[in-house]
């Protein structure tokens, strides 16, 4: 079907002469936020409960923060499939690491695995925005987080998913003490940073995600937060807003 | 008269030239790979909600050719093995081959197994990786389905895949026009698994049915008649009722709207 | 040149290919509902507005008066629906004055339909309104593109599929004021809770014949937000001076003028 038709106008450049192809899209996004913080010793990694596509809501409780073993924890947010995927994968994999070498996965080896896992997919990649938690070989909290496609960065803080983009600066604030100064200082020196306690964590992570179900659609419904000490694995839960 | 099938139903040669084999065997010609890429025949939602003994699914028996009602006895609830129940809406060709992957897997189970110990939570992770790999080949199998039924060790499995590889569980799951007419309706008595817990059979089987006759009322690509299964906990059973119709419908004031606006004469 | 001038169209496609969209409106992902009752008709609104995923506004109002009898709820783009229900219901006003008679509901229909007609749907308002008038109490929606309906029960917006499906759900012949406004905000609060475009408080409006309508500001408020773990409050001096300058823009004088004051009686 040629739309060249025989009436030309000035409107007709405007017009495509290609037909419109429908394709199957891969990928769709299924909502939530996730959030990491590594204390002194110990680290947590939290996120939201509520799945969605579209304006809907598929479950109030779809848990995304998993606990993998070795003190691991691991969230991959954004598109579901693909991060049940990944997660799927490492854990098989962690698996067979202890079968071959019997000994426990560092969280700075688990990390680069999980580039290559990513960065396998380069050109198909996993839709997903990768955090993951733990403790580092000294003991000391570690987060580690990646792009789609591998990248990725040990860290203090990282919040990931759609409301990355409003929890992200008020952890800068209160976390790493971005834009305060010393109010003794008279403006001078910049507020010294300290290591946060667990309780004063929880508490930013429960006001970051109180917060940002206020303000996103895509998040709401609960708040599990997973936390690694010396001790192990620890899981709390905080209802949500449903609406 | 040539029987080719390539040539089936087409006019002679002589009035549109010979048909260009290429596009139907579509690799090494100048056409890409064709897949699915859209459902043909399509059967409307899956709806199903947790009681306190057990889970009820319903699905409609009309399968649409776009917006022709053409088939009226379509069987979208699958039973698979002894406890669980596979939902499937969207494209039934693709849905058909679903239903001999799945049965592949029941001989496969029974060659294996002395009895039957395939299990709803290994239906689903089969069945959902079905999809996934086929959504990463590009060759999606068109379909939202819901799993359901009694684990190996007798808890309730409700479960959700789709074509592109998606899953959740949720105590009411539903799919397509009933995630956004019928869900909000079983929300309202099962919220969490708490509420599912304090709901009766009859009170679940009635919420359902509510929910078929208001899909019946609002999706155009609905009809009057369905199957409904009940699965029990206390009975380890599920029973599949087939040809049930929409009741209790109200049509009667309708006669009192006119016109769209301003009165008509 | 009569008809519809798309002068812009061809600039607006070559700003946009330059990275300049047209920029994004406020859209009131809504849930809007009307219900009539014996002897008027009560509408009910979400109060969500959101841009995108982001909630930008967590307590606007979308029940819109267009006279003191007629009120319309708006769904669609928020300008779009308010500027609409500004000018009818100036126009309307001035048609009753130079009519000397009361503004009636098909009124208001006729007027709103006429202007989103000519408009062809780019005036993006979802409409519905009810009122009472002379003639009694009525109930109409209007889409954006000019379209009409009548009914007993009507919904519109994002969530208009839940609502529907609580009013299809209990919606009867006869209800009485008190149930039509039961009705009509579970028919929101199930948008607010399955609609993601939909939350917050429910707003209502009551319409009775021979009356004032009446307008209930959050008359349902199921979403206050708990009070935050942590206080936010910030050390005197966390943000740096780095220069003060007070400029003194006005000079105060204070002059005391004595006054006699009779000080017996």
């Amino acid at each position: 079907m040629s739309v060249t038709s025989a009436v030309s106008s000035d409107y007709n450049s405007g017009v495509s002469n290609v037909p419109i192809e429908h394709q199957f899209n891969p990928y769709s996004d299924n909502g939530g936020t996730v959030l990491g913080i590594a204390g002194e010793d110990f680290a947590i990694l939290a996120g939201d409960t509520r799945h969605t596509t579209g304006y809907s809501i598929n479950s109030r409780y779809e848990p995304k923060v998993f606990s993998v073993g070795d003190e691991l924890l691991i969230t991959a947010n954004g598109f579901a499939a693909d991060g049940d995927a990944l997660v799927k994968r490492f854990r098989n994999q962690l698996k067979w690491y202890h079968f071959d070498h019997k000994k426990n996965l560092t969280i700075k080896s688990a990390a680069r695995f999980i580039q290559h896992l990513l960065y396998g997919k380069r050109f198909f990649p996993y839709y997903v925005h990768t955090i993951i938690a733990g403790l580092d070989e000294e003991g000391k909290g570690a987060v580690y987080s990646f792009d789609p496609v591998g990248s990725y960065e040990r860290e203090q803080c990282r919040a990931g998913g759609g409301a990355a983009s409003l929890i992200m600066p008020f952890l800068d604030n209160q976390v790493n003490f971005k834009n305060q100064m010393d109010p003794d200082s008279n403006g001078t020196a910049k507020k010294e940073l300290k290591y946060l306690k667990l309780d004063e964590v929880i508490s930013l992570v429960r006001d970051a995600f109180s917060s940002a179900t206020e303000r996103h659609i895509n998040v709401g419904d609960g708040l599990e937060i997973l936390i690694v000490t010396k001790d192990g694995v620890r899981t709390e839960y905080y209802p949500l807003k449903k609406d | 008269m040539n029987h080719g099938p390539y040539d089936w139903g087409r006019p002679s040669d002589d009035t549109y030239g010979a048909y260009n084999h290429q596009i139907a065997a579509a690799n090494n010609s100048q056409f890409p790979k064709m897949n699915t890429q859209q459902p043909i025949v399509t059967g409307t939602s899956v709806i199903a909600v947790k009681y306190q003994d057990g889970i009820v699914l319903a699905a409609d028996n009309l399968g649409s050719y776009g917006s022709l009602a053409r088939f009226s006895d379509i069987e979208r609830l699958l039973p698979v093995g002894d406890s669980t129940i596979v939902g499937i809406s969207g494209d039934i060709s693709d849905l058909q081959q679903i239903e001999r992957i799945l049965d592949d897997l029941q001989v496969q189970d029974s060659y294996d197994m002395e009895k039957p110990n395939l299990k709803p939570e290994h239906v689903h992770e089969y069945l959902s990786r079905v999809f996934y790999n086929r959504r990463s080949k590009m060759d999606p199998l068109w379909n939202s389905t819901i799993v359901a039924g009694l684990s190996s060790t007798n808890e309730l499995v409700l479960k959700y895949a789709d074509l592109l590889g998606v899953t959740y569980s949720s105590p009411a799951i539903a799919t397509g026009f009933g995630a956004h007419l019928a869900i909000p309706l079983l929300r309202r008595k099962v919220e969490t698994e708490e509420d599912a817990s304090k709901l009766t059979e009859e009170e679940a089987v009635e919420l359902v049915r509510n929910c078929m006759k208001v899909l019946f009322y609002r999706d155009a690509r609905s009809i009057d008649k369905y199957s409904l299964a009940v699965i029990s906990q206390s009975r380890k059973k599920i029973d599949i009722h087939k040809g049930l119709r929409c009741e209790d419908m109200k049509w009667e004031f309708a006669k009192h709207i006119r016109g769209y606006g301003a009165p008509q004469l | 040149m009569a008809g519809l001038s798309f002068d812009n169209h061809q600039r607006n496609q070559f700003l946009s290919a330059k990275g300049f969209g047209s920029p994004k409106a406020t859209s009131t992902g809504t849930t809007i509902v009307g219900v009539k009752f014996e002897g008027g008709v009560v509408i009910a609104a979400d109060t969500r507005a959101t841009s995108g995923p982001i909630v930008a506004d967590k307590n606007c109002e979308k029940l819109h008066r267009l006279s003191p009898t007629i009120w319309c709820a708006g769904a669609g783009t928020a300008a779009d629906t308010e500027m609409v229900t500004q000018l009818i219901g100036s126009n309307l006003e001035l048609h009753a004055m130079s009519t000397e008679r009361k503004p009636r509901v098909v009124t208001a229909l006729t007027m709103l339909k006429q202007h989103l007609f000519k408009y062809q749907g780019h005036i993006g308002a979802y409409l519905i309104v009810g009122g009472v008038d002379p003639t009694g109490a009525h109930l109409f929606s209007i889409h954006a593109h000019g379209s009409t309906d009548i009914g007993f029960y009507q919904s519109l917006g994002s969530g208009s599929l839940a609502a529907m499906a609580v009013l299809e759900s209990n919606w009867k012949e006869g209800l009485t004021k008190e149930e039509a406004m039961k009705l009509c905000t579970e028919a929101i609060e199930a948008g607010i809770w399955n609609d993601l475009g939909s939350g917050s408080n429910v707003d209502l409006c009551v319409m009775e014949v021979g009356k004032d309508a009446q307008l209930y500001r959050n008359y349902l408020k199921p979403n206050v937000r708990e009070a935050k773990v942590k206080s936010y409050k910030f050390a005197r001096g966390t943000t740096a001076v780095l220069k003060e300058s007070i400029y003194n823009l006005v000079d105060i004088e204070e002059t005391v003028v004595p006054m006699e004051v009779d000080t017996e009686a």
